[in-house]
């Protein structure tokens, strides 16, 4: 299958195809299955989070490299849809679609900066950038609205669709869930395209890359881009969703959140980061009613899983699976 | 017409205030294979360096047929027609081993591997993470990722190191032939003085950073200087 990826053979098989339009049915048959709204707007909220998450992944995968302040990228498209709704320039549905595009350019510049500087000192780097964002968000406060948040103005329709489409946890379910799958099919994608496949060489040897041809900056820098539009995706998801963005979406524990989701899942195959968001709800959430000290339930299985399973539940179902392919599988470290 | 494969001026490198290479002038003819040999921390690796452009405080005059590429990223003295292996191997250890090759023959306007594979006896590891296969593999896969392409100029850097005396007896003749029928000419650092002799054409001697000596295998074998310097301890 790996073996495809730049001989010109098939990527997209016809199983794989079938995998996929299953998939892309779990969250409609979820949203008319189950009765209750709670676990709706649970399911609702965890799938917005796996978007993030895999946004996070993405960067983990193909660049080996780990954000400590992705939660920017997730809030900006949401305070720029806030902030530019209001003012009446043009159709909200390119406003959303701008600020997914401001977020890509954005993390694109930064990223031609950034990418330069290897291991933790880029994940201080990333943490930094964040904390800014926050900063900003808190500052700003005729923009943001500071401390309080900003409430969204959205028109009663957008992309053709009632409002309360993307407000009611059962109709919600359906769009985020194929958004979702909209995105790890982008994932997946990129992951076999030769794009992809020079990203995972620039992850593995740099300087290699460069004595076979290949200037390695862009390529990093628009994987890191990919990785920031992804999370935006889930980003503007969020903004519909709840129609309010405050400073908390863009502050750094939001980050450490999708990377603990990232992290749980196992960041060597695009649904990782996705399962482990999941994971990571329902933990909190059965956890989390009979003690306020979730967290550190999360902290304890997160280290269990580094240390038991460093490739997460990933790593886990490689291992469960008959005849499993320990060659090809990409090592993340 | 007859422009040198490879004409080199003036290589230096510095580490901090130590210079490991003071000023070495190279120039290999077309078709050439061409031996660098002289004591460990001679400078051998460090002239590689400095030729493919690694690497910071180097300066040269690099021309490569002709053309002066002293001003060019490694990248571009790749697609100039200028290549090198490493003597650390240098590969992809999550990538299966004909996806590597496929990437750098993509760069090179090439679309198939199974010739390299072949030439390199690494079809039966094609699909297998290069992380995974065995020494000798990954070696022989670092020589594959350089001649991808046929480059007009290929710089070997102990392309046998860590190999078995047998390993590396055949290896040697391998590039030989190789390099002839590929037309590729060839620098080659290599501490093995009896591959040295049989396959140089002609051998560059050097030692603390400078040339002791060049000539032919004959002439290098008789050198006085290189016998004190070199030879005498390594035989
Ligand atoms: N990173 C470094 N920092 C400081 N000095 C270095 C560094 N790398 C190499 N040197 C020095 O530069 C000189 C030349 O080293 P180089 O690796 O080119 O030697 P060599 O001829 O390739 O040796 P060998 O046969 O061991 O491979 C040596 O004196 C070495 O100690
Ligand atoms: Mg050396």
């Amino acid at each position: 299958m790996e073996a495809d990826r730049t001989g010109g053979g098939a990527v997209v098989t016809v199983p794989g195809l079938l995998l996929f339009a299953g998939f892309a049915l779990v969250g409609p048959a979820a949203a008319f299955l189950v009765p209750s709204t709670l676990i709706q707007s649970l399911l609702t909220q965890a799938t917005i989070y796996a978007i993030f998450a895999l946004g996070v992944g993405i960067l983990i995968r193909q660049n080996g490299m780990v954000s400590f302040g992705h939660a920017a990228f997730f809030g900006l498209p949401a305070y720029v849809i806030g902030a530019v709704l209001p003012l009446g320039l043009m159709p909200p549905e390119l406003i959303i679609i701008g600020g997914l595009a401001a977020t890509a350019l954005m993390a694109f510049l930064v990223g031609l900066v950034i990418v330069r500087v290897h291991g933790i000192a880029f994940g201080m780097l990333t943490l930094a950038i964040g904390q800014a964002v926050y900063e900003a968000a808190t500052r700003l406060r005729g923009l943001t609205g500071g401390h309080d948040g900003l409430s969204l103005d959205l028109p009663r329709f957008l992309f053709g669709l009632p409002l309360k489409t993307f407000q009611q946890p059962g109709s919600m379910l359906i769009v985020t869930w194929l958004v979702l799958a909209l995105m790890l099919a982008v994932a997946f994608l990129f992951a076999k395209s030769r794009y992809g496949l020079l990203s995972e060489a620039i992850r593995d040897n740099e300087e290699r890359v460069r004595f076979l041809g290949y200037r390695t900056l862009v390529p990093r820098a628009l994987t890191f881009a990919l990785s920031a539009l992804v999370t935006a995706a889930g980003g503007v998801l969020f903004a519909l969703y709840n129609a309010f963005v405050s400073p908390e979406t863009v502050h750094w524990t939001a980050s450490g959140s999708a990377l603990i989701m990232a992290i749980l899942g196992g960041a060597s195959a695009p649904w990782g980061p996705v399962a482990g968001a999941f994971t990571y709800f329902f933990l909190k959430e059965a956890v989390g009613s009979f003690t306020t000290h979730w967290l550190s339930i999360i902290g304890v299985s997160l280290i269990v899983v580094t240390v038991v399973f460093p490739a997460g539940l990933v790593g886990l179902f490689d291992r469960l699976r008959p005849g499993n392919r320990s060659q090809g599988a990409a090592n993340v470290g | 017409m007859s422009a040198n494969a490879l004409e080199v001026r003036g290589a230096t490198k510095t580490y901090g205030g130590f210079t490991a290479l003071a000023g070495v002038d190279l120039t290999v003819a077309p078709g050439e294979v061409r031996a660098l040999i002289g004591p460990n921390g001679a400078g051998k690796s460090t002239l590689i360096d400095v030729i493919s452009g690694r690497g910071a405080n180097i300066s040269a005059e690099v021309r490569l047929f002709g053309t002066d590429i002293s001003r060019a990223s490694p990248a571009q003295r790749r697609l100039a027609g200028m290549s090198r292996s490493f003597q650390r191997t240098s590969i992809f250890p999550g990538l299966p081993v004909r996806q590597q090759l496929l990437l750098a023959a993509h760069r090179m306007g090439e679309g198939d591997v199974d010739e390299l594979l072949g030439e390199f006896n690494l079809a039966a590891v094609a699909d297998i993470a290069a992380g995974l296969i065995s020494y000798g593999d990954q070696r022989r896969l670092d020589l594959a990722l350089a001649l991808v392409g046929r480059p007009r100029v290929l710089l070997l850097d102990e392309p046998a190191a860590g190999l078995s005396f047998e390993e590396s007896k055949h290896l040697a003749e391998h590039l030989r032939h190789l390099a002839a029928r590929w037309s590729v000419t060839v620098l080659l650092v290599e501490h093995d003085m009896d591959v040295v002799f049989a396959i140089a054409d002609r051998i560059t001697v050097l030692q603390l950073g400078r040339v002791l000596a060049e000539g032919d295998p004959a002439e290098i074998r008789a050198n006085p200087d290189v016998i004190k310097a070199y030879l005498g301890s390594a035989a």
